[in-house]
C-alpha cells in the first residue's frame, strides 16, 4: 500500500514575516524526505500545518488524493499523519502509561498488549508505570515514537529529533527510522543537521526564508552543496589555532559537590578540575546530566563551599554573583530570555544589570542613564548587534543579536574567565559563527573560557580540553586533539 | 465525672459538621487547581452559594430548588472567572481576588431583606439509628444529606483524577496545556468545565453554612472559610485524602477551641483562635514533605494562562 502526501500552495504569514510562501512539495512511503533549513527557515511552520497545529493562511495538503482539512492536532491522528515534536508533548508528572493511553480509544489491557508488541518489534525497553521525568531524553522520544505507532500511522513526521540525543541514540533512531520505512511508513526528517541528511535520508527539500529553495536526490548531493543551498551564501570554515601551552592556572575547582532537594535537578559529585589562563575546557553531555547545576554553581547562583573553588588565588566558593563579578569572571547562562537578560526591558537597562562597581552606572543611588547608554551603544557596535535603536526591548531581538549583546555586556569588562552555557543554542549559522569567532578571540587574548555546551562539534572546534559530564560526574579531562565525536558520544552516554 | 459517651460522640459529630464546608470547597478548588487554574474567588463563590441558597429556601420555600440553586449560582459567579481568565486571558489571582471582593459586595446587598428571619429545618438520614449504637450512632447517623456527600466526596475526586479518562486529563492539561493542546485536547474547554465545578462545589459548602450549619443569614458568614479551603489545597499538596484530614483537624481545633474557653482555660484567647490555623497547616506540612512527591502531584502550569497562537 502505498502512500503519497501533497503540500500544494501552502502559505503562512505572520506579522512582518512570511514563514511559508507558497511551498509545494510531493512524498511518497518507501523512501525517507529530509526537510532542511536554518532556524526560522519555515520548515517547523510547514511540518506543524501538517500536524495540524497550525491553520495555513492558502494552500491544501493531500493524502492519497484527499483534500485534508487540518484544523487540529486531532484532524492529523484521524487521518494517520503522527508527529514526533522537538520540544516532547509529554507530561512529565504523570507516568509513561498515562501518557500513552490518554489520546487513546482503547482499553488498558489491550492498549498494554499493543504497546508491549510495539516495544518488543523495535527493540525498546521503557518502564511503562514511571513518571516520565524520570526517563532520559532518549527513552522519552521513544514514547513519542510509540505514540505514533500506536495508531499505525501512514506518515511520521521527526522534527528535530536528534537535539538531545547521543551519537549511539541517534544510530539507534536511525535504525528505527529505517525499519519504518521499509514497513511503508512515510518519513518526513526535519533537520538543520547536513550529515544525518547524508546518512539517513533519500531526498532532500531545502527550504530558506519560508522559502523551498531546492528538492533533490541525496546521491547527487554532499554537504558543501546542502549547506550553501541551505544559507543561501558560501560559508567559510573558522578553524581555532592551537594554545600556546600555558602553565598559569586560572580556576580550580577542588572536590565541588551539590545536593538537590528538587526531583528534576541532578546532584554534581565530587567535581575537580582546573583551567589554565587562555584555555578553553570544554564540558561536553547530554542535557539534563548536571550542566545546568554545574553553571550554578560556578557563577554563584547556586553558593557552595568557600575552598572548593580558588580563582586567580582568592577561595571564592561562597560569593554570589555579583561578587565573583568583581573578581573578573563573567557569565553567559543557557536560556537568554529567562536568564541573562528580562525580556520587557530595553537593551540599555538589561546592559545596567551586569552592574559592577567600576562602571559607574549609578551615582549615589540615581541611574546614570547617559553612561548606560553611552556604553550600551559601544557594546552594540563593537559586537555587531544588528539594531541602532538601544530603547528596543530585548524581547524583539533575533536569538543571534540577543546572544551577542550577552556576550557583550559580559566581555566589555575585559574579565579573565567567561563562563558560557549553550552559547550557540538555537542561532542561525552567521551567528554562530560569529560567537564562534569571538570566543577564539577570546583566548587568543590570554583570557580563558569554560564551555558547557551539548554541541558536540561546537566543543572540539572551540575547545582545547574537554571533559564530559554524566550524572553529574565528570569525566577525566582530555586533550581536545585526541577526542572524536564518537568518543565523546560513548562518554555521554555513561560507558567508559 | 461521669462522661457521657454519647457526648464524646456528639462532639466529633460536631467537628465533622464543621469540617463539612472545608471539604466541599477544597475539593472542588482541587479540581480546578489540577487543570492548572489558580482560583481565589473560593471564600467569593461560597458566600454567594450561601445567599442563594437562604434566599431561595425563603422565598420558594422548597429546599431541593434551594440547594441547587446555591449550586447554580456558585456556576454562574465562576463562569465570569473562567470567561476572564480563558477567554480574555486574564490574571488568575487578580481576577481571583476582585471575585472575592465582587461575592462578599453583592451577598450583602442581596441579603439585606433576609436579615433575621429564621432559617428552615433541614431533614437529616438515619435518625432512629442514632441511640441504638454508642458512640458511632451520633457520629455515623442523623446527619443531612450534604454531610454524607461531603465525606464520600474526597474519595470519590481522588477515584476520578486517579482512575478515570477525564481525570487523567484534567492532570495532564494541569501538567502541560501545550503538549495537551498539541495532543488535540481542548485546554479551554477542560479548564472551564473545573472552574464551573469548583464554583458548583463553593456554592454547595455556602449553601452549607447557610441553611444546615447554621440556619440564618448573616453578612460575611463564611467568616474566611474559603481562604482555609484554599490553603488546605496546597498545603495538602493537591491530595483530596490529606484535604479530608486537614479540614478535621481544623474544624476539630475550632470546636475544641470553643469548649476550652467556654470552660475557661486560662490561655489567651487569641491564642486559642489561631491554633486552628497553626496546627492546621503544620500537620499538613509534615504529612507532606516529600518533595518528590510534592513535584509529582503539583499542577505545573498552576496560575499561569494559556493562550493557543495560530
Amino acid at each position: 500500500m502505498n502512500t503519497n502526501l501533497k503540500i500544494s500552495n501552502v502559505t503562512k504569514i505572520y506579522p512582518g514575516c512570511v514563514a511559508n510562501d507558497n511551498v509545494s512539495l510531493e512524498f511518497n512511503s518507501g523512501k525517507i524526505y529530509a526537510l532542511l533549513g536554518e532556524n526560522g527557515a519555515g520548515k517547523s511552520t510547514l511540518v506543524k500545518i501538517l500536524s495540524g497545529v497550525i491553520i495555513p493562511d492558502e494552500g491544501n495538503i493531500y493524502l492519497n488524493e484527499n483534500n485534508l482539512k487540518l484544523n487540529s492536532p486531532l484532524d492529523a491522528k484521524k487521518n494517520d499523519i503522527g508527529m514526533v515534536f522537538q520540544h516532547f508533548n509529554l507530561f512529565e508528572t504523570l507516568s509513561v502509561f498515562e501518557n500513552l493511553i490518554i489520546d487513546s480509544d482503547e482499553e488498558r489491557e489491550s492498549l498494554r498488549e499493543k504497546i508491549d508488541t510495539i516495544m518488543k518489534k523495535y527493540n525498546f525497553s521503557i518502564d511503562l508505570d514511571i513518571p516520565v521525568l524520570n526517563l532520559s531524553a532518549g527513552q522519552k522520544q521513544k514514547v513519542e515514537i510509540i505514540r505514533c505507532l500506536i495508531r499505525s500511522p501512514k506518515v511520521l513526521i521527526m522534527d528535530e529529533p536528534t537535539s538531545v540525543l547521543t551519537e549511539q541514540e541517534t544510530s539507534e533512531l536511525f535504525l528505527s527510522l529505517k525499519k519504518f520505512s521499509e514497513e511503508g511508513i512515510l518519513i518526513i526528517y526535519i533537520t538543520h543537521k547536513l550529515k544525518e541528511v547524508m546518512q539517513l535520508c533519500d531526498e532532500v527539500a531545502v527550504m530558506r526564508r519560508g522559502k523551498l529553495v531546492s528538492v533533490s536526490e541525496i546521491k547527487n548531493e554532499n554537504i558543501e552543496s546542502l549547506a550553501n543551498k541551505m544559507v543561501g551564501q558560501n560559508l567559510k570554515t573558522i578553524k581555532k589555532k592551537k594554545a600556546k601551552a600555558s602553565s598559569d592556572q586560572l580556576i580550580k575547582i577542588t572536590n565541588l559537590n551539590f545536593t538537590s532537594e528538587d526531583p528534576f535537578e541532578t546532584n554534581l559529585m565530587d567535581i575537580n578540575f582546573s583551567v589554565n589562563r587562555g584555555e578553553c575546557l570544554g564540558i561536553a553531555g547530554i542535557s539534563g546530566n548536571g550542566q545546568s547545576e554545574l553553571f550554578q554553581v560556578l557563577s554563584g547562583e547556586i553558593i557552595s563551599e568557600k575552598k572548593s573553588i580558588e580563582f586567580n588565588n582568592n577561595y571564592i566558593g561562597d560569593l554570589s554573583p555579583q561578587e565573583r563579578r568583581e573578581y573578573l569572571m563573567a557569565f553567559s547562562p543557557e536560556d537568554r530570555l529567562e536568564q541573562a537578560a528580562i525580556p520587557q526591558m530595553k537593551i540599555f537597562e538589561n546592559v545596567a544589570l551586569n552592574n559592577f562597581k567600576s562602571s559607574n552606572f549609578f551615582n549615589n543611588g540615581l541611574i546614570n542613564e547617559n553612561k548606560i547608554k553611552e556604553h550600551s551603544k559601544k557594546i552594540i557596535s563593537d559586537f555587531n548587534v544588528n539594531t541602532d535603536n538601544i530603547e528596543l526591548k530585548s524581547q524583539f531581538l533575533s536569538g543571534g543579536n540577543l546572544q551577542k549583546l550577552i556576550i557583550g555586556r559580559e566581555l566589555i569588562t575585559s574579565p579573565d574567565l567567561l563562563i558560557c552555557f549553550n552559547p550557540t543554542w538555537g542561532l542561525d549559522v552567521g551567528a554562530i559563527n560569529y560567537i564562534h569567532e569571538t570566543l577564539i578571540k577570546i583566548n587568543e587574548q590570554n583570557k580563558s573560557i569554560i564551555l558547557i555546551s551539548t554541541d558536540t562539534d561546537e566543543l572540539l572546534k572551540l575547545s582545547d580540553k574537554i571533559s564530559v559530564i554524566h550524572k553529574g560526574k565528570l569525566s577525566k579531562i582530555m586533550n581536545a586533539e585526541e577526542v572524536t565525536s564518537e568518543k565523546l558520544g560513548i562518554l555521554m552516554g555513561g560507558a567508559n | 465525672m461521669i462522661i457521657d459517651i454519647n457526648f464524646i460522640g456528639l462532639i466529633i459529630a460536631s467537628i465533622m459538621a464543621s469540617a463539612v464546608p472545608l471539604i466541599l470547597a477544597s475539593c472542588g478548588e482541587l479540581i480546578t487547581e489540577r487543570s492548572g487554574v489558580l482560583n481565589l474567588g473560593v471564600e467569593g463563590m461560597m458566600i454567594i452559594g450561601a445567599i442563594s441558597g437562604f434566599a431561595l429556601m425563603t422565598v420558594t420555600g422548597s429546599l431541593i430548588i434551594a440547594i441547587f440553586g446555591a449550586m447554580l449560582a456558585g456556576v454562574l459567579i465562576s463562569t465570569i472567572f473562567a470567561f476572564l481568565t480563558q477567554t480574555l486571558i486574564t490574571n488568575h489571582v487578580a481576577t481571583g481576588l476582585a471575585l472575592t471582593i465582587f461575592g462578599i459586595g453583592i451577598s450583602a446587598m442581596i441579603g439585606k431583606n433576609f436579615v433575621g428571619i429564621p432559617g428552615k429545618e433541614f431533614p437529616v438520614l438515619f435518625e432512629g439509628l442514632k441511640d441504638i449504637i454508642p458512640l458511632l450512632g451520633p457520629i455515623l447517623f442523623g446527619h443531612s444529606i450534604v454531610f454524607y456527600f461531603a465525606f464520600a466526596l474526597p474519595f470519590i475526586t481522588s477515584y476520578f483524577l486517579k482512575k478515570t479518562k477525564i481525570g487523567l486529563i484534567v492532570r495532564a492539561v494541569g501538567d502541560s496545556p501545550e503538549s495537551a493542546s498539541n495532543q488535540g485536547i481542548n485546554v479551554r474547554l477542560v479548564r472551564y468545565a473545573c472552574i464551573l465545578y469548583g464554583g458548583a462545589m463553593s456554592g454547595l459548602a455556602g449553601a452549607y453554612l447557610s441553611m444546615i450549619y447554621t440556619p440564618q443569614w448573616i453578612e460575611n458568614m463564611t467568616g474566611g472559610r474559603g481562604w482555609i479551603a484554599l490553603a488546605l489545597v496546597v498545603f495538602s499538596t493537591w491530595n483530596p485524602i490529606k484535604i479530608l484530614i486537614g479540614a478535621m483537624i481544623f474544624g476539630g481545633l475550632t470546636i475544641i477551641q470553643f469548649h476550652m474557653q467556654a470552660i475557661g482555660v486560662r490561655i489567651p484567647v487569641q491564642f486559642l483562635t489561631a491554633l486552628p490555623y497553626v496546627v492546621t497547616i503544620i500537620v499538613l506540612v509534615v504529612i507532606s514533605r516529600d518533595s518528590r512527591k510534592i513535584r509529582l502531584s503539583t499542577p505545573s502550569s498552576l496560575g499561569k494562562s494559556f493562550h493557543k497562537d495560530n
